[in-house]
């Protein structure tokens, strides 16, 4: 009692001055009160109680303030009486706001005075819980307030024991009426009877129920069954069914430690050391834990997930040199579910400088650096040839046949000669020529037209026409050598004369004994053709091409083959009466297989074999106005030039000097002089003579060499023109030596 | 089988004997040829060795009557389970149990459990009761399950005899002849039982022989893999 007393009077030294401290066994100032409870029985009202401190012998009463948070004003309450004894009762009136009201009580007697510690209400819900022990859960709703309802079904959620030892189970809050909810757990055993109660309700934190222990035992099915209950009802859960032994999962392995350590042959390597979670029992064997690490560099997206066992350690090697690497690692009971993964763990590798990378570097870098040098040495040593070779120099423009030295000499004449000019301004004999060329070209023309049309309707689809002079090129020289041969020698015509009759026997000999049904109609047409010529007593004059004649069009350059083919092939079958017909009929037919191969070609593209018998039909040809005067001219050498598919061989007479200027047609880049075939002996071998300087006569030459090249439609027409104005020549030629297209020369029988 | 009972000090060196023989006397050039019973070429396997492979063995065994397919879900099952003929025999339920009972026990008690299952498991694939719930797969199992019940029971005998023989434990096993006597009249009970309930005992004392087997192991030989 006196201590109570002393204490009291020590609490209420606040309150009281000090000379007021006297110790009255029965009197003193009064104790402090303390406010029980605050309870809202209906709705907007609020009821207050208070525990009275001991009164100090005297006469006490007590007073109830209340006030709002954060206003300093205070009220008293308004009704002491309805709620009982120590007691306070508000009316909605009075407390209006959603704020907190704090409430306290002051006791009074005539010895002093004491204040209650002050009580806080929030209007809105809740008062303040004066017990945190229990779980009950006090809940008040001041505004709102409705009736109570009986709990909703709560829910197992899971169970788990980290260890195979003991085990905690938690589940979900349901969903209460407003009220306090009461869980409890109750469980039973396999096998027995009795259900017992949860034995620790918060090791595991709330909502959940801990079995230490002493409560698990393994390889018994648990039956767990929780039990929500409220002021209005109770609700229990579906039962669930537990064996501890299947609900293993440990705790995540803890020390995971990361070292670089170096390999016997020198790699590097990741040594990753962890241990068992500490609450797992490894060491006699009652938990056998299998563990499995993650690794994945910093900045990496993917985890590489490893299955490690049962070791606690691990070396990872094919790591990057220079990341940051984050490892992680987790454990799983044989027949249970894996763990959480542990904390991460860093490691920064260092950025390996391999010697080998380098001195491979170097090692390239220096070779490449000696070889520059070596090249640049050996240009240096070579001239400036090595620039010309890469950058080859523009050429000045030249003109084709035009010798700059004889431009020089000034010596006009065999510079246009050389040009290929047949006597500027043309003599006299070709004016004859000329004119009987004229006079007889209108017949040859209606005559010609049905066989070129009858026989080769391709051409006129392909060809395009060239200019056509009033006396059309058809039929006139398209063959500059026979032109040539012509102008120059006025005695050929009689025996060219003669020959054609002998040339229409033998051909058409040959066109008949001839099998290949291909050539049908040019046979028949070249014996046609023949007859034509014969008629025309200027057939050879046809033959005749001035500078005057005009480039002819295509289908001409067909005639002029045949023609010059023919003429060729009496030539040949000149040479060779005696030989068998097939002879004759393979010349023949070859020059039709040209022709139409001219055609075909023009259509098709090329084909060897026409080309191949256009080399060789041209080889004939080159010596074409030689050819009657076989036995007349001495043999001479030759060089080969150039060798085709079928052994036909483009061949050039020795080179003399100063041949230049008999030269008519210099090929490109060459002085060459020209060779004419006199004889085919066993059909592959000629016999060969050097040409005279006729005019044109490069132009066969050169075709046989370039046959072997593809020609455009185009510039087929060019050469054609080309062919046909042997001449003019000079005047088509448009660029220098080193422009010259070799295919321009090749002849329209290409 | 009582193995005849020698001198302390006999016992003792025959013990050593044997151990010494066991780790160090392998014949070589054994490798490749196959070891029948009783062939004297055989390498002698230590205890751990054996004890090694009667864990796997059950390992395996677990496993494989743990299959899903085997069995239906959990909670279904657990009703059922009450039954296990195997109930009411006293086996350690916890680690502490397991730890403490001597080692003569817990060997009995492994012994005890392959024991009871011995017959049930033969009589599974004949009873007809039996092949209307399963299907052809899970008969071809039970048919593995016994023979490799048997197998570890044999093995787990050798072990025991071994273990005799080399004094680690006493020779003082209330006989095993109890044993079978006790497993016989369990047994009866199993016929009672369905199949899932079959299943699920069948699970769980498999369950038990592996861990009391690891358990013994680590007690008798600590360090290694314990």
């Amino acid at each position: 009692m006196k201590r109570k007393s002393l204490q009291q009077s020590i609490s209420s030294i606040t309150y009281v001055p000090h000379h007021l401290i006297l110790f009255h066994p029965w009197q003193s100032p009064p104790g402090k009160p303390k406010i029980v409870r605050c309870h809202s029985p209906e709705k907007e009202m609020l009821a207050c109680w208070w525990k009275p401190g001991s009164d100090g012998g005297l006469l006490t009463s007590y007073t109830l303030l209340y006030s709002k948070e954060g206003e300093g004003q205070t009220y008293e309450c308004p009704d002491y009486t309805s709620a009982g004894p120590s007691s306070c009762y508000f009316n909605k009136k009075h407390i209006n706001s959603w704020t907190t009201y704090i409430i306290t009580v002051k006791a009074i007697n005539e010895m002093g005075s004491s204040i209650s510690e002050p009580h806080y209400v929030e209007a809105a819900s809740i008062g303040k819980p004066e017990k945190k022990k229990s779980n009950k859960v006090v809940m008040l709703n001041f505004i709102s307030f409705s009736p109570g309802q009986p709990p909703g079904k709560p829910e197992l959620i899971k169970c788990r024991s980290p260890e195979k030892e003991t085990f905690s189970c938690w589940w979900k809050p349901v969903s209460d009426g407003g009220l306090p909810t009461n869980y409890t757990l109750f469980y039973n055993n396999e096998g027995e009877e009795s259900f017992y109660e949860c034995p620790d309700y918060t090791t595991a934190g709330p909502n959940s129920c801990y079995f230490d222990k002493k409560h698990t035992s393994l390889w018994t099915i648990y039956n767990i069954t929780i039990k929500a209950t409220n002021e209005m009802g109770s609700n229990i859960s579906e039962p669930h069914y537990v064996d501890v032994t299947y609900i293993v999962q440990p705790n995540p392995p803890v020390n995971l430690s990361l070292a670089l350590n170096k390999h016997t042959d020198g790699k590097l390597y990741l040594l990753m050391n962890w241990s068992s979670p500490p609450l797992a029992d490894v060491r006699s064997g009652w938990l056998t834990l299998e563990y499995e690490l993650r690794l994945k560099p910093e900045e990496g997206e993917e985890w590489e997930t490893i299955f490690v066992g049962q070791r606690t350690k691990y070396k990872v090697f094919s790591l990057i040199p220079g990341e940051k690497y984050i490892a992680q690692v987790r454990c799983k009971s044989d027949h249970g579910e894996w763990s959480k993964w542990s904390s991460e763990s860093y490691i920064h590798l260092p950025k390996e400088f391999r010697l080998k990378d380098m001195m491979v570097w170097v090692f390239v870098a220096v070779l490449s650096s000696v070889i520059c040098l070596i090249m640049i040495w050996m240009m240096g040593l070579k001239g400036i040839n090595m620039v010309a070779c890469i950058l080859p120099p523009v050429p000045g423009p030249k003109i084709k046949g035009l010798d700059a030295h004889l431009l020089e000499a000034g010596k006009n004449e065999e510079l246009l000669s050389a040009l290929g000019c047949q006597g500027f301004p043309p003599t006299s004999d070709c004016e004859d020529l000329l004119v009987e060329f004229l006079e007889i070209d209108d017949s040859e023309d209606q005559q010609l037209m049905p066989n070129h049309e009858k026989g080769h309707p391709n051409k006129n689809l392909k060809s395009g026409n060239k200019e056509t002079d009033s006396d059309s090129g058809r039929g006139s020289c398209d063959s500059p050598s026979l032109l040539l041969e012509k102008c120059k020698e006025s005695r050929i015509p009689p025996a060219e004369f003669q020959t054609p009759d002998f040339s229409e026997t033998q051909v058409k000999a040959a066109g008949k004994s001839s099998q290949e049904t291909q050539n049908r109609d040019p046979e028949l047409k070249l014996p046609d053709f023949n007859s034509d010529g014969v008629k025309s007593s200027t057939w050879p004059g046809t033959q005749l091409a001035s500078s005057q004649i005009p480039k002819g069009s295509y289908h001409n350059i067909v005639e002029v083959c045949k023609v010059a083919f023919s003429a060729m092939n009496v030539n040949v079958s000149a040479i060779r009466m005696g030989n068998e017909e097939k002879h004759p009929s393979k010349y023949s037919k070859n020059i039709e297989t040209i022709c139409e191969g001219e055609m075909t070609q023009r259509r098709k593209g090329e084909s060897f074999h026409s080309k191949a018998k256009a080399d060789q039909a041209l080889q004939w040809l080159l010596p074409n106005e030689k050819s009657p005067f076989l036995s007349d001219k001495p043999m001479d050498y030759v060089e080969i030039h150039k060798v085709n598919q079928n052994g036909a061989l483009a061949v050039l007479p020795k080179q003399k000097e100063n041949s230049d200027k008999t030269e008519i047609y210099p090929i490109p880049g060459t002085t060459k002089e020209y060779a004419k075939v006199t004889r085919v002996v066993d059909n592959n071998v000629l016999v060969l003579m050097p040409e005279s300087r006729v005019q044109g006569m490069p132009v066969f030459q050169e075709p046989p060499k370039e046959s072997a090249q593809s020609l455009h439609q185009s510039q087929a027409e060019k050469n054609m023109s080309y062919c046909l104005t042997a001449p003019s020549e000079f005047r088509l030629q448009t660029g220098g030596l080193e422009y010259m297209d070799p295919n321009s020369f090749m002849c329209s029988f290409k | 089988r009582r193995s005849a009972s020698l001198s302390p000090s006999v016992s003792a060196g025959s013990a050593c004997l044997l151990l010494w023989l066991c780790l160090l006397g392998k014949p070589p050039g054994l490798g490749g040829s196959l070891c029948t019973r009783g062939d004297s070429g055989c390498p002698p396997l230590s205890v751990a060795d054996l004890f090694d492979r009667v864990i796997q063995h059950s390992d395996r065994l677990h496993r494989l009557s743990a299959k899903k397919y085997f069995l239906p879900s959990g909670n279904e099952l657990a009703k059922s389970a009450r039954r296990c003929h195997t109930s009411r025999m006293l086996t350690p339920n916890g680690k502490e149990y397991a730890q403490t009972i001597p080692r003569e026990e817990l060997t009995y008690v492994i012994l005890r459990l392959l024991q009871a299952w011995k017959e049930p498991l033969s009589h599974f694939d004949q009873s007809t009761v039996h092949h209307q719930d399963l299907s052809d797969d899970s008969l071809s199992k039970a048919k593995e399950i016994s023979n490799m019940v048997h197998e570890l029971k044999t093995g787990v005998e050798k072990v025991t005899e071994k273990m005799q023989s080399m004094g680690i434990i006493s020779n003082s096993l209330n006989g095993m002849g109890s044993s079978e006597a006790a497993g016989l009249s369990i047994s009866n009970e199993a016929n009672l039982m369905s199949n899932y309930e079959f299943i699920h005992c069948f699970r769980r004392d498999s369950n038990k022989v592996q861990s009391y087997l690891k358990i013994l192991k680590c007690r008798i030989m600590p360090g290694n893999s314990c």
